[in-house]
C-alpha cells in the first residue's frame, strides 16, 4: 500500500485526533466542551450528589442557595442542586434513545421510499405528510393520551413518543437525501445490476446520505430535552418526584417570588445542554460541509 | 474612448491567489494579456487553468475569496482593480461587457427578458425616455436574430430554449455598444447547430460594430472559427499566444501541440496525432520552475527549477518555454489515421430494435382530467447491431438516444415495439430479465463523478459485480479485480482508493473496468467522454480503440461528438428528435450523400481543419415545425415543399448500402451535398 | 392547463392530508383505553348507567358510522358536545378561538421584522463580525426553550421588575388597554421564539440567492448594490421564505399551547390541554382537527404563493 493509498483509511493516531481538533470549527469545540461537562454530570453525578433525588426533608423547606445547598431547597425540604445532578442522564439517555429510535425508523422508511419510489412512496409521503400536519407538540400530547393512564409517566413511553414524534419529519429528510443520490449513475448501475431494494438501500444510498443523517441526528438531539421538557412542563411528560428539568420548572413555576433560584438553575442546565446541542451538530455540520436545515 | 493606438484592454503581471484550507493557491501567475480594439483574442486551456478568473478581471471582478497581490487590470487606460464599486458600475455593462457561460442560470428567473435588457439601458443612462428604451430593446433584440422582438422582450427566460436565451446575453450585452466583449465559455452547454448559430451571429456582430473580444473556450474549433490572435493558458501561466494561422500550423510550446494532437479531426477520418497529451493537471504538484513539466516529453531535468517567462519568437509570437527552438512545429505529420479492425465478415446479429417508441410514463392525478399526456420521446426506431461491432447513435441533446441506451439496459420498457437480444425477446424491464442477460448487457455513464459510490472503494465497487454475476472463488476475486484494472490501465494498488482520489478520466477507467469485469456481450456508452478534458478525451478514447481491437466485446456508443465518432464507429445511425434519419457504415455516413440533417450537423462542427468559413451561410430555420410528417421541415435547407410536411418519408437506399430516410433520392442528396 | 392541473393537485393533496388527519385524530381518540362513557361517570356507576350514557352519546354504535357522523357534523360546524361543560363544543372553543387569533396575530406582526432585518442584514454582511454576532445571538435563542422562555420573562417583568400582570385573564369585561398589557409577555414570548426559528433559514436562504450566477451577472452588467439586492436576488428569495412562513404556523401553534398554560390566558391551546388532561373526547378531536387544519391551509397557501410568484410554475 502505497502513502497516496493509505489516506482513504481513517486512523486515530493522537496526531490526528489533535490535528482534527485544532481544525474544528470554534463552534464544534465549544460544543463538545459544554456536552463533555453534561455527560460528566450524568455519568458521575448519581456518585457525588449530596442527597437522592427524593429524598424529602433533608434541610428546611425553602433554604436560600448556600453551603450545604448550593441551589437551595424546595417546599419539601428536597435539596435542589442534587435533583439538577441526578436530572442529567435522565435528560441525556431520554433524549439520546428517542432520538436514535426516530432516526432509524425514520431513515429506513424515507430512504425505502426514495428508491423504490411508485405507490410505497406515493403512500408513505402521505403518511408522513398527515404525521407532519399535526403540530409536533399536538401529536406528542395526543400520543400520550392515547397511551392512556396506565402508561402516563413511563419513561419507555416519553422514548417512544419522542421517536414516534420525530420519525416522519425524519423520514421527510431522508427521503429527500436519498432522492439526491437515487438518480446518480451508480445506483443506476446497482439497479441493472439486479441488485434488491435493501441492499440498494445499505450500500448505495446509506453511506452517501450519512452526513445529511448524523447532522439530523444531532439536531434532533437538542430538540428532544425541549419536547421532553415541554412535555413535562405540562404534566405530560415523567411524573413527580422525577427530577426531569422540565417537570422542576414546572413544579418549582409557584416559587418564583420565593426563591427564583430553584426554578433558573434547571433552566440554565436545560438551556446548555441544548447550546451545547445546537453548536455542536453546527460544527459537525460544517466539517461535513453540509447546511443544518432547521425545522419544526 | 480609449485611443486608437493602444490597447483596449491589458492585464500586467497579473499574479492571483485564492484562500485554500491552509493558505493561498496560486491561480494566476504574472499574466499579460494585450486585446486590441476590434481584435478577438481567444483564451484556450483545460479546466481548472485559470482562464475564467482572468476573464473576470477584465469586468473589475474578483472572487471574494481571491487576492491580486500584483499587476494591474488596465481597461482604457484605467486600473480596474483600483475603482471602488460606483466607478465600476459605470464602466461595467457599458464599456466592457460579459456573455456568461450558463445563460440559463445567468437571467433572473423572475424578470422578463426585455426588462432586463431595459434596466441596463437605463441605468447606464444610455436611452432618454422609456420608448426610447424600448425601442433600444427592441432593437438590440432584432440584431441577434430573435424573431419577433416585441413579442421575446415580454418572455421570461424559462420560456426560451438554450440557444435563444444565449442570443439574449448578448442582446443585453450589445446594448450599450460596449468596446470589449468578454465571453466566458458562450458555448459550452449548447448543441453544434446552435453552437454554430451563435459562432456565426457574434462574427457578424464584430463585422457590423468592430467591438474588441476575448473569447474565453476549452474548444480549440471554437477558437479556430472566431479568433484572430489565441493564448493558451496552462496552470495560471501563459504558455504561447501568437496569431491563430501560427498556433495551429506551427505550435511551439509542448502543450499546445499536446492539446492540438489530443483532438481527432472529423475531417481526417477521425486521425489523431501519436503525440497526445499525458498525465493531467494537478494543482498541488506543480513544480517551482514550469508547470508542465511533469508531462512534458521535451523537458529537461532544468525544466522543473527554472520559471518559464513569455520569450517573443516571431512576428507577435510568444512562447514561455526554453527548448522552444528544438520542437518541431509540425503536428501534423505525425498524425496517425485509426486503427482498421481486421475484417471479421458478415456479422451475426447480436441486437435489434423492431419498431421500437418509447415514452416516459408519469402522469399527475389532474393530467387525465385537462388532456396532458407524455410525449413520445423516440418513434418508430428499427436497428439492428453486429456481434462484435461498435455502433455509433448520434444525435443532439433531445434526440432520444439516451433513451433508446435506457431502454436497451432495461430501465424504460418500450411504449410500442419490441429488442431482441441474440434473437431472444429482451424482456422490458431490467426486473424481467435473468442474472445472465443482466450480466451480458453493461452500461458506462456519461458523468464520472457521479459513476461511482463515493463512499465504496474502487476494490468493493469491482467485487461486487463478480460476486453477483460469476462464480468466482472468494480467494480468486482480488485476481480478477487486478487483471480488470490493468486492461484499463490503472495501477493495481488504486484498488483501495476512493472516488476522490482519482482523477474524472481514472474514475472512467474504473466505470469501464466494472462494465468489463462482467465479461459482457453488449457495453452500452453513453456520452462517456464528453464531460473530460480534451488530454483525457484522448487517453479514453485510446483504451477504447485498444478494447475494440482486442476483444470481442459490441459497443453501442452514444455521443454528440462526430469527430469521436468518426474515429470510433464502425457503423453509425444519426437521430433526430427522436427519428432516425441515417443508417450505414461510418464511411458512408460520413461522405455525400447525406441526410440534410447529418448534413447541417456536420456544416456546424466547428473543426480548426477547416479554418476560415463563410460567414454568410444561410440561417435556417430555428425551430422545427410541429406535426409535419417529416420531424425535420422547418429546419431543412432542402425541403421539398408540401410534400415534406404532408408525406411521411421513406426510407432510401443508396447504392453503396447507406439508409437515409428521405424524399430526396440518395443521389439528389449527393448532389445537394456537393453544392451543385 | 399546466397550472391549472398544478394548483388543483396542490389542493386536493392538502383536502386528502386533512382527511388523513381527521382519521388518525378520530382513531387516536378512539384508542385511548377504557370506554368514554365508564371513565365519564367513574368507577362506582351502575352497568345500566354506563349503557345509558353509551346509547345517549351513541357509543353502542360501530366506530366508522361514528366518524362519519362526527366529520359530517364538523363540515357544518357542529364539533358534538363537551363531556365536561355538556355544551356544545363549538360554544365552548369560540371565545377561546378569539383569544387565542389576538394573541396569534400580534405574535406574527412583532415576528416579522424581527426576523426578516437581522436575516437580511446577516446575508448580506456574511461571514464578517455582524452575520457571526448574530447567528450566535440566533443559536443562543434557539436553545432556549419556549416554556424556559416564558418563565424567565415571568420572572423579570413580573418579580424583578413588576410591570406586568402575571395571570392574562381575559373576560368580556377586559379593557382594551388592560388587554395590550396582558398580552405583552406572551406575544414576545412567542414572537422571539419564531424569529429564533426562522431567522438562520432565511439567512441561508437568501445567501443562496446572492451566490446565483444571475446576481452575479446584475453585479457585472453595472447594476448598483441596492438594485441587485432589491430587484435580482430578494424577489427570488420570497417563494422559499413563504414556506418557512408557513412552517412557523406549525410552531405557532404548539407555542401557544405553551405560552397559554405559562401565562394562564385563556385559549385555544390551554383548553386543548385540558381537555387532553380530563379526557373530554370531542374537545380534542375538535381542537387537533383545527390545530392541523390551520397548518394545512397555511401550507396550502404557501405553496398556491410559490407556485404564483414563480414565473416558470406560473407560465409553463
Amino acid at each position: 500500500m502505497t502513502t497516496r493509498a493509505s489516506l482513504g483509511v481513517v486512523s486515530f493516531s493522537r496526531a490526528d485526533v489533535v490535528r482534527f481538533w485544532r481544525q474544528a470549527p470554534a463552534s464544534f469545540r465549544i460544543g463538545t466542551a459544554v456536552l463533555a461537562f453534561h455527560i460528566a454530570v450524568a455519568i458521575t453525578g448519581p456518585l457525588w450528589a449530596p442527597y437522592g433525588q427524593a429524598d424529602l426533608f433533608v434541610g428546611p423547606a425553602l433554604a436560600a442557595p448556600g453551603w450545604s445547598h448550593p441551589f437551595g431547597t424546595d417546599v419539601l425540604g428536597r435539596d435542589v442542586f442534587s435533583r439538577v445532578v441526578h436530572g442529567a442522564h435522565l435528560v441525556i439517555v431520554l433524549s439520546v434513545l428517542g432520538t436514535l429510535i426516530g432516526v432509524v425508523v425514520g431513515t429506513t422508511i424515507g430512504l425505502l421510499s426514495a428508491y423504490l419510489r411508485g405507490w410505497f412512496d406515493t403512500l408513505v409521503m402521505r403518511l408522513i405528510e398527515t404525521l407532519i400536519s399535526i403540530p409536533y407538540l399536538v401529536l406528542a400530547l395526543l400520543a400520550v393520551a392515547a397511551a392512556g393512564p396506565e402508561y402516563a409517566g413511563d419513561p419507555v413511553l416519553l422514548v417512544l413518543v419522542v421517536g414516534f414524534v420525530f420519525s416522519p419529519r425524519v423520514a421527510r429528510m431522508a427521503r429527500a437525501a436519498g432522492l439526491d443520490v437515487v438518480t446518480r449513475d451508480f445506483v443506476t448501475i446497482a439497479r441493472l445490476r439486479g441488485e434488491s431494494p435493501w441492499s440498494v438501500v445499505v450500500r448505495e444510498l446509506l453511506p452517501n446520505a450519512t452526513g445529511t443523517l448524523l447532522v439530523e441526528f444531532a439536531l434532533r438531539t437538542g430538540y428532544a430535552p425541549v419536547l421532553i421538557g415541554t412535555l413535562g412542563f405540562l404534566g405530560f411528560g415523567l411524573r413527580p418526584p422525577s427530577p426531569e428539568w422540565g417537570l422542576m420548572i414546572s413544579e418549582y413555576r409557584n416559587l418564583l417570588l420565593a426563591s427564583p433560584f430553584v426554578v433558573l438553575m434547571p433552566g440554565l442546565m436545560l438551556a446548555s445542554l441544548i447550546i451545547g446541542l445546537n453548536m455542536w451538530t453546527e460544527g459537525l455540520a460544517r466539517i461535513l460541509g453540509r447546511s443544518v436545515r432547521y425545522d419544526e | 474612448m480609449s485611443s486608437s493606438s493602444g490597447p483596449v484592454a491589458r492585464l500586467e503581471g497579473v499574479r492571483l491567489d485564492y484562500r485554500h484550507r491552509d493558505g493561498w493557491l496560486r491561480v494566476l501567475q504574472d499574466v499579460s494579456l494585450d486585446i486590441s480594439p476590434g481584435e478577438v483574442v481567444g483564451l484556450v486551456g483545460e479546466s481548472g487553468c485559470g482562464k475564467s478568473t482572468l476573464s473576470g478581471l477584465l469586468l473589475g471582478y474578483r472572487h471574494p475569496s481571491a487576492r491580486v497581490t500584483n499587476g494591474r487590470a488596465m481597461f482604457e487606460g484605467t486600473d480596474l482593480l483600483k475603482l471602488d464599486r460606483e466607478t465600476l458600475d459605470r464602466i461595467r455593462g457599458r464599456r466592457v461587457a460579459l456573455i456568461p457561460q450558463n445563460p440559463t442560470t445567468s437571467l433572473n428567473p423572475s424578470m422578463r427578458v426585455g426588462d432586463q435588457i431595459a434596466e441596463v439601458l437605463r441605468f447606464h443612462g444610455v436611452t432618454p425616455s422609456g420608448p426610447a428604451t424600448t425601442k433600444r430593446v427592441h432593437e438590440v433584440l432584432e440584431s441577434v436574430s430573435l424573431a419577433d422582438p416585441s413579442r421575446t422582450a415580454r418572455r421570461f427566460p424559462h420560456q426560451l430554449s438554450g440557444g435563444q436565451q444565449q442570443r439574449v446575453t448578448i442582446a443585453m450585452a450589445l446594448a450599450c455598444n460596449p468596446s470589449l466583449l468578454v465571453l466566458d465559455e458562450p458555448t459550452t452547454g449548447l448543441d453544434v447547430t446552435t453552437q454554430d448559430q451563435i459562432l456565426r451571429l457574434l462574427a457578424n456582430l464584430r463585422a457590423l460594430h468592430g467591438m474588441a473580444m476575448l473569447y474565453v473556450t476549452h474548444d480549440l474549433g471554437v477558437v479556430a472559427q472566431i479568433a484572430d490572435r489565441v493564448c493558451v493558458m496552462y496552470a495560471g501561466h501563459v504558455v504561447e499566444t501568437a496569431s491563430k494561422t501560427v498556433v495551429f500550423d506551427r505550435p511551439r510550446h509542448p502543450y499546445t501541440q499536446g492539446l492540438i494532437a489530443s483532438i481527432p479531426r472529423i475531417a481526417e477520418g477521425g486521425a489523431r496525432t501519436g503525440l497526445p497529451l499525458k498525465g493531467l493537471l494537478r494543482r498541488s504538484e506543480l513544480p517551482r520552475g514550469c508547470p508542465f513539466f511533469p508531462r512534458c516529453d521535451f523537458s529537461r531535468p532544468s525544466c522543473g527549477d527554472t520559471p518559464q517567462r513569455l520569450e517573443t519568437i516571431g512576428d507577435e509570437h510568444q512562447v514561455a518555454c526554453q527548448r522552444w527552438k528544438d520542437i518541431n512545429p509540425d503536428v501534423d505529420s505525425t498524425r496517425v489515421p485509426p486503427q482498421v479492425r481486421p475484417e471479421s465478415g458478415p456479422n451475426e446479429t447480436l441486437l435489434s430494435l423492431e419498431h421500437v417508441s418509447l415514452r416516459y410514463g408519469r402522469r399527475g392525478p389532474f393530467d387525465k382530467l385537462l388532456g396532458v399526456s407524455a410525449p413520445t420521446v423516440v418513434h418508430d426506431v428499427s436497428l439492428t447491431i453486429g456481434r462484435g461491432e461498435v455502433f455509433a447513435l448520434v444525435g443532439e441533446s433531445g434526440s432520444g438516444k439516451s433513451t433508446i441506451a435506457n431502454a436497451i439496459s432495461g430501465l424504460l420498457a418500450p411504449f410500442t415495439g419490441q429488442l431482441r437480444f441474440c434473437d431472444d425477446v429482451l424482456p422490458g424491464t431490467v426486473e424481467e430479465r435473468s442474472a445472465n442477460l443482466k450480466r451480458r448487457i453493461q452500461y458506462i455513464f456519461q458523468n464520472p463523478d457521479a459513476s461511482l459510490n463515493p463512499r465504496a472503494r474502487v476494490r468493493s465497487s469491482l467485487a461486487r459485480p463478480i460476486t453477483k454475476f460469476l462464480s468466482v472463488a472468494s480467494s480468486e476475486v482480488g485476481a480478477r479485480i487486478a487483471t480488470a484494472l490493468g486492461e484499463v490501465r490503472i495501477p493495481e494498488n488504486y484498488a483501495v482508493r476512493y472516488p476522490d482520489q482519482l482523477s474524472g478520466g481514472e474514475r472512467q477507467r474504473v466505470a469501464l473496468a466494472r462494465a468489463l469485469i462482467a465479461r459482457p456481450d453488449l457495453l452500452l456508452c453513453d456520452e462517456v467522454l464528453s464531460s473530460l478534458d480534451v488530454s483525457v478525451q484522448a487517453s479514453i478514447l485510446g483504451l477504447l480503440e485498444a478494447l475494440k481491437h482486442d476483444t470481442a466485446v459490441t459497443m453501442l456508443f452514444i455521443s454528440h461528438d462526430l469527430a469521436v465518432v468518426r474515429s470510433l464507429a464502425d457503423r453509425v445511425a444519426v437521430l433526430f428528435q427522436g427519428h432516425l434519419c441515417e443508417v450505414g457504415d461510418k464511411n458512408l455516413v460520413f461522405a455525400p450523400p447525406f441526410h440534410p440533417y447529418t448534413h447541417s450537423l456536420l456544416q456546424a462542427v466547428p473543426d480548426f481543419g477547416k479554418r476560415a468559413r463563410s460567414i454568410d451561410a444561410p440561417e435556417v430555420g430555428a425551430s422545427p415545425q410541429a406535426g409535419a410528417a417529416c420531424a425535420f421541415v422547418g429546419r431543412c435547407p432542402w425541403q421539398l415543399g408540401n410534400r415534406c410536411v404532408e408525406e411521411p418519408p421513406p426510407w432510401r437506399t443508396s447504392r453503396a448500402g447507406l439508409r437515409i430516410r428521405c424524399h430526396h433520392e440518395p443521389k439528389d442528396l449527393e448532389r445537394l451535398a456537393n453544392g451543385e | 392547463m399546466k397550472l391549472a392541473s398544478l394548483l388543483l393537485t396542490r389542493i386536493a393533496l392538502a383536502a386528502v392530508t386533512l382527511l388523513l388527519v381527521s382519521v388518525f385524530t378520530f382513531a387516536a381518540v378512539e384508542i385511548i383505553p377504557g370506554d368514554m362513557a365508564t371513565r365519564y361517570l367513574g368507577q362506582e356507576a351502575t352497568p345500566q348507567a354506563v349503557a345509558v350514557l353509551k346509547k345517549r352519546m351513541g357509543l353502542d354504535r360501530p366506530a366508522p358510522d361514528r366518524y362519519l357522523e362526527w366529520i359530517r357534523g364538523f363540515v357544518v360546524g357542529d364539533f358534538g358536545v363537551s363531556l365536561a361543560s355538556e355544551r356544545p363544543v363549538s360554544e365552548v372553543l369560540g371565545p377561546k378561538i378569539r383569544n387565542t387569533a389576538i394573541l396569534a396575530v400580534s405574535a406574527f406582526i412583532l415576528y416579522l421584522p424581527l426576523t426578516l432585518i437581522p436575516a437580511a442584514f446577516a446575508a448580506v454582511n456574511r461571514d464578517r463580525a455582524a452575520d457571526h454576532l448574530l447567528t450566535s445571538l440566533n443559536l443562543l435563542a434557539v436553545s432556549i426553550p419556549p416554556f424556559l422562555l416564558a418563565t424567565l420573562l415571568l420572572v423579570v417583568f413580573v418579580v424583578v421588575l413588576p410591570w406586568f400582570p402575571a395571570i392574562s385573564a381575559v373576560t368580556e369585561e377586559t379593557s382594551s388597554w388592560d388587554l395590550v398589557q396582558l398580552l405583552v409577555l406572551p406575544t414576545a414570548t412567542l414572537a422571539i421564539s419564531m424569529a429564533a426559528y426562522t431567522m438562520r433559514m432565511l439567512r441561508d436562504n437568501l445567501i443562496e440567492i446572492l451566490d446565483a450566477d444571475f446576481v452575479r451577472m446584475a453585479e457585472l452588467k453595472g447594476m448598483s448594490r441596492q438594485r441587485v439586492l432589491w430587484r435580482h436576488a430578494l424577489p427570488n428569495a420570497l417563494g422559499p421564505s413563504l414556506n418557512i412562513t408557513a412552517l412557523n404556523v406549525a410552531f405557532l401553534v404548539s407555542g401557544v399551547v405553551v405560552v397559554e398554560k405559562v401565562f394562564a390566558y385563556p385559549g385555544f391551546g390551554r383548553q386543548m390541554v385540558d381537555a387532553l388532561l380530563i379526557e373530554d373526547q370531542p374537545v380534542v378531536q375538535a381542537t387537533v382537527l383545527l390545530a392541523s387544519g390551520v397548518y394545512i391551509a397555511a401550507n396550502l397557501l404557501a405553496d398556491l404563493g410559490q407556485i404564483l410568484l414563480n414565473p416558470r410554475l406560473r407560465e409553463g
